[in-house]
């Protein structure tokens, strides 16, 4: 005992004379202010060493404030000084909230206005993943064939919708150990033909994250609305739209209650859903969504099939029903008016549909690839206002601006034929030719306003800046985007003007930071050398978090390649990836072809 | 007017401390002290119950030699701060000191209210933690470890995105 106390003894005292005498901790006796103040001048990577210290620099050191200052200086004001015009303003302005006319702005401003709600070293971590291009890849395995027509996937936070004539519609969330929410076949009820999905769109101004409405358009012209109900993991059939002899339907854009499709002919149609029949009228006037009941639905029901022809739904059993703005959202759908259809001799897929709304309208968008016959390829962009009515206010297009483009007299074949309305607009506004720079097709187009973004085979991207608003529809030159060293297969322009775009061969995913476009000389030196882009990696924790995942995806697909953390070598040629990719803040998802014809989801997350 | 006057100022400690009013001024607290209480500062000492006579010192020799320095804006914004941890030469030699010292210097500092003192002290400590591991953080310190080893590895793991690979 006494031999084993001296010795302890004797440690104690090494230690002391280390440490100096009874040393206490004065840095963790400072208040919150002072120690805030401390870590303020501190890196990013020594701040999160210190959230290894103890339990209360965790939390100081992880301090919502301290963070938006990293990320302001590190993401928001080197952006800024790269506008024109901005530099000398930036040196008055504080705040992150100056206002300015540049996307650039409106960008980070959401999440300076949420408040305290935004986790700042979330998003410190989120755009810092962005721009190193690192990610983790999981893998899913959704079908052991190539399905033809291709399957389709789309992004809607953090769920991932797909259609494939074989498995229909699925939706799988990104999140959890449990992957797949629901399925539901695509027309379980056609008895007679084989209809593919062809197009696929998510209504963005569902303001309910358990509900999700889903439009899909069919290869016979068809189309149909689910509801995603994700807290009963089922989908609810709303409507399902006759099949048309105007072809597949090639895009879709669905934004409550107005549905635009474009099909193979070229048709484009926009139709409007109303949500509560009028007694008075032929059914398919309807009038204010509010009054809709659940006790009208069997008898309203029952003449829809009477006097509309469309084809039968699927039964939807009644359940409790999600009420929002008075649409039950577990019952049907009256079938939509049709507001406007227009024949298009100028538009060829790829399409991008896109409907926003405004104040005083509607503006649904079509930018489409547009053949010149000068040879090659442009884009053009067609805008057609519609008052909350229904009637149309206007309708206007534009076509990408070449520098020192040739203008050429219009062409009286490239007609745009209006049915619904005066035609002579049209033809006023209709393109003067523009000799293309760029000669080859796009393979893919992607509009979100103000970016227009199409996708080649010569390995490039164009960026087209959109201006829209009371005096002029018009595309600003094309930027080209270099970067990929191989066909670009697919390209999607999201929100902040942040891209993806992944090529065709050799599964390069590549994100692109577009903001403010490319109108300095500087963004354009950047896009010419490569620089505008970073290069996917995939992140190297990837594995532990995967594993779980692995096993719920077997349980639920039954064949699951699993998911690998791939190295940037291990994208091998053998696969081919789709022409599809979709994005949010914080997650890309592409849709990945092997030779075998195995498809698989492949979602990349920033997080 | 134009000689210097003389403050006192009264430690925690009793000690009596004579002092240009211009460099005691300094102090943002001493310096409203004396607008409100006026003359009767030229008579009294002025108490300064939170700081004892070895700090306030050492105080008093920072803001002698700082005596000419631009007055301290009031902008506490974090963009009007240099965000560099650079620090003179003659602060650095100042701040030479034991950690006792450097955090009474900067209790001093932050209840005195003299911003530029208090920046140099928070730079000093942040220069101590800068590039060290948590270990030696915490050594450096004496801070106690109140985590589990799995909580700090979990900490870790959530933390390795910023690591360079």
């Amino acid at each position: 005992m006494a031999k084993r106390s001296h010795e302890d003894q004797s440690t104690v005292d090494r230690s002391v004379k280390r440490l100096r005498p009874n040393h206490p901790d004065r840095l963790s006796q400072l208040s919150d202010e002072l120690l805030l103040r401390i870590l303020s001048y501190l890196s990013v990577s020594d701040l999160l060493l210190c959230q290894r210290l103890s339990h209360r620099l965790t939390s100081l050191a992880g301090d919502s404030q301290l963070w938006k200052a990293l990320f302001y200086d590190r993401f928001v004001r080197p952006r800024a000084s790269r506008i024109p015009g901005l530099r000398d303003r930036e040196q008055s302005a504080k705040s992150l909230s100056y206002s300015s006319k540049l996307s650039k702005w409106l960008d980070d401003d959401h999440l300076v206005r949420r408040g305290n709600a935004t986790n700042w070293k979330r998003q410190y971590r989120l755009r810092h993943n962005w721009s190193r291009g690192s990610a983790n890849v999981s893998e899913t395995q959704l079908a052991e064939h190539a399905s033809q027509p291709p399957l389709l996937v789309r992004l809607h936070d953090d769920l991932v919708i797909t259609a494939d004539p074989v498995a229909g519609l699925r939706a799988w969330a990104l999140k959890g150990n449990d992957r797949l929410i629901a399925t539901t076949p695509c027309c379980s009820d056609k008895k007679d033909r084989s209809a593919g999905p062809t197009s696929l769109s998510i209504d963005g101004t569902q303001s309910r994250n358990d509900l999700v409405n889903i439009s899909v358009g069919y290869d016979d012209g068809s189309f149909t609305i689910y509801t995603l109900q994700r807290n009963e993991r089922r989908f609810a059939c709303r409507y399902a739209h006759a099949p048309s002899r105007n072809g597949a339907i090639h895009a879709i854009a669905y934004a409550s209650p107005y549905l635009l499709t474009m099909t193979a002919a070229p048709l484009l149609s926009l139709y409007r859903f109303r949500y509560e029949s009028d007694e008075a009228s032929s059914g398919l006037e309807l009038s204010s969504e509010t009054e809709k009941t659940v006790d009208t639905i069997p008898n309203k029901k029952s003449r829809i099939d009477r006097e509309v022809p469309y084809r039968h739904v699927q039964e939807v059993p009644d359940g409790s029903c999600g009420n929002e703005g008075g649409v039950d959202h577990n019952t049907l759908i009256r079938p939509p008016t049709l507001i406007s259809s227009l024949r298009s001799h100028t538009a060829y897929p790829p399409i991008s549909l896109a409907i926003r709304a405004s104040p005083i309208s509607i503006v649904a968008s079509i930018a489409y690839a547009m053949p010149t016959w000068t040879s090659g390829w442009s884009v053009g962009l067609q805008e057609i206002r519609i008052a909350p009515s229904g009637s149309i206010i206007d309708s206007r297009m534009a076509s990408a601006a070449t520098r020192g483009a040739l203008s050429l007299p219009s062409n009286p074949q490239l007609r745009t034929v209006a049915h619904n309305y005066n035609t002579t607009d049209l033809d006023q506004q209709l393109v003067n030719g523009v000799r293309m720079t760029l000669g080859s097709k796009p393979t893919s187009l992607s509009y979100n306003h103000p970016y227009l973004l199409s996708a080649h085979p010569d390995n490039t991207l164009t960026l087209y800046m959109v201006t829209s608003n009371t005096e002029e529809l018009s595309i600003g030159v094309g930027s080209r985007l270099w970067g990929h060293t191989s066909s670009v297969s697919g390209a999607h322009v999201g929100d902040r003007g942040k891209a993806v775009s992944v090529s065709a061969v050799g599964n390069e995913l590549r994100v692109w930071e577009l903001e403010g476009g490319m109108s300095s000389s500087t963004s354009r030196r950047r896009a010419a050398t490569g620089e505008a882009s970073v290069r996917v990696r995939p992140g190297r924790n990837g594995p532990t978090t995967e594993t779980k995942t692995e096993n719920s995806l077997r349980a639920h697909v039954g064949a699951v390649t699993g998911s690998r953390c791939m190295q940037e070598q291990a994208f091998d040629d053998s696969t081919v990836t789709q022409g599809w990719v979709a994005f949010d803040e914080e997650k890309v998802v592409l849709l990945r072809e092997k030779m075998l014809g195995t498809q698989s989801l492949v979602v990349y997350d920033f997080e | 007017m134009s000689e210097t006057q003389k403050i006192k100022l009264m430690s925690s400690d009793s000690a009596e401390i004579t002092v240009d009013r211009d460099v005691a001024e300094r102090s943002v607290l001493i310096k409203n002290m004396m607008e409100d209480i006026g003359e009767q500062a030229m008579v009294e000492a002025i108490p300064i119950p939170n700081v004892n006579e070895a700090v306030l010192n050492k105080v008093i020799e920072w803001c002698v030699h700082h005596k000419g320095d631009p007055p301290a804006t009031n902008d506490d914004d974090a963009d009007s701060r240099k965000k560099t941890t650079d620090i003179e030469e003659w602060d650095q030699k100042f701040m030479q000191v034991d950690q006792e010292m450097l955090f009474e210097i900067i209790l001093a500092a932050n209840y005195l209210d003299i911003k530029a003192l208090l920046d140099v002290g928070c730079k000093t400590v942040a220069n101590m933690i800068k590039g060290k591991s948590p270990e030696e953080i915490r050594k450096t310190f004496n801070i106690q470890n109140d985590f589990t080893p799995e909580e700090e590895d979990q900490i870790r793991r959530e933390n390795e995105w910023a690591e360079d690979r």
